[in-house]
């Protein structure tokens, strides 16, 4: 597979899209490849060159593959807008802190007992003299 | 006396424990059979054998494989489908 050749994927969750091969990678048949697919390394029978091939520089840039397939192909990808990585708030470790020597209670002052008061003395009224019987 | 259609195989047969202790017999829908591809037949592991009721709660990437023609068609056939649209549009 020559460098620069447009492809079709055949396998995978990228099935059906064409690609473009940018640069062989050492071991085996493995070739990286961008277009329509995702940018990543690719299998050669999961392939199926298509009569077309550009020239394409090694290894060339994401960027420079959407302007050639916007110009050649007439094709337009989608460019994936990631977001800005946000810093994780970091959680700062609570600190122990020591607790403050309590105070010494103060003491009551012990209230002076206070005589009791005098019951008042209930005064029994006297019996009512009974009535005096009729003599 | 047996309720009538229960006597039929149409659901299946399941004994389960009660709290009591005692086993009862259960009468539950069988699962339906395995999905097939569209072209050979052959059987779609990608897709689960569930019960319409559960397959709702399932989401979507596990209902079947994220490829083209997934849950249609097995790999196999998808990919010569594939090659064969490739090749026509190089003629």
């Amino acid at each position: 597979m020559k460098i620069g050749q447009l492809c079709v994927k055949i396998a995978g969750r990228d099935a059906g899209k064409k690609c473009l091969v940018i640069s062989a990678v050492e071991k085996g048949n493995l070739v990286l490849i961008d277009g329509e697919t995702r940018r990543k390394k690719c299998n050669v029978a999961h392939l199926e060159p298509l009569k077309q091939s550009f020239s394409v520089k090694d290894n060339a840039s994401h960027k420079d593959i959407v302007d050639l397939f916007k110009k050649e192909l007439k094709i337009t990808l989608k460019e994936k807008k990631s977001k800005p990585k946000k810093e994780r708030p970091k959680k700062a470790r609570k600190q122990k802190v020591k607790p403050e020597p309590k105070k010494p209670k103060k003491e009551k002052k012990a209230k002076a007992k206070t005589e009791p008061k005098p019951k008042k003395e209930t005064v029994k009224k006297a019996a009512k003299p009974a009535a005096k019987k009729s003599e | 006396m047996v309720q009538g259609s229960r006597r039929s195989r149409t659901l299946r047969r399941v004994h389960k424990r009660t709290p009591g202790g005692k086993t009862k017999l259960r009468f539950k829908r069988r699962n339906p059979s395995s999905a097939k591809c569209s072209k050979c037949g052959a059987t779609l592991p990608g897709v689960p054998r569930k019960l319409p009721l559960k397959m709702k709660n399932l989401p979507k990437t596990k209902k079947r494989p994220t490829r083209p023609y997934g849950g249609n068609l097995c790999s196999k056939c998808a990919r010569i489908l594939l090659i064969e649209k490739a090749r026509s549009e190089n003629k």
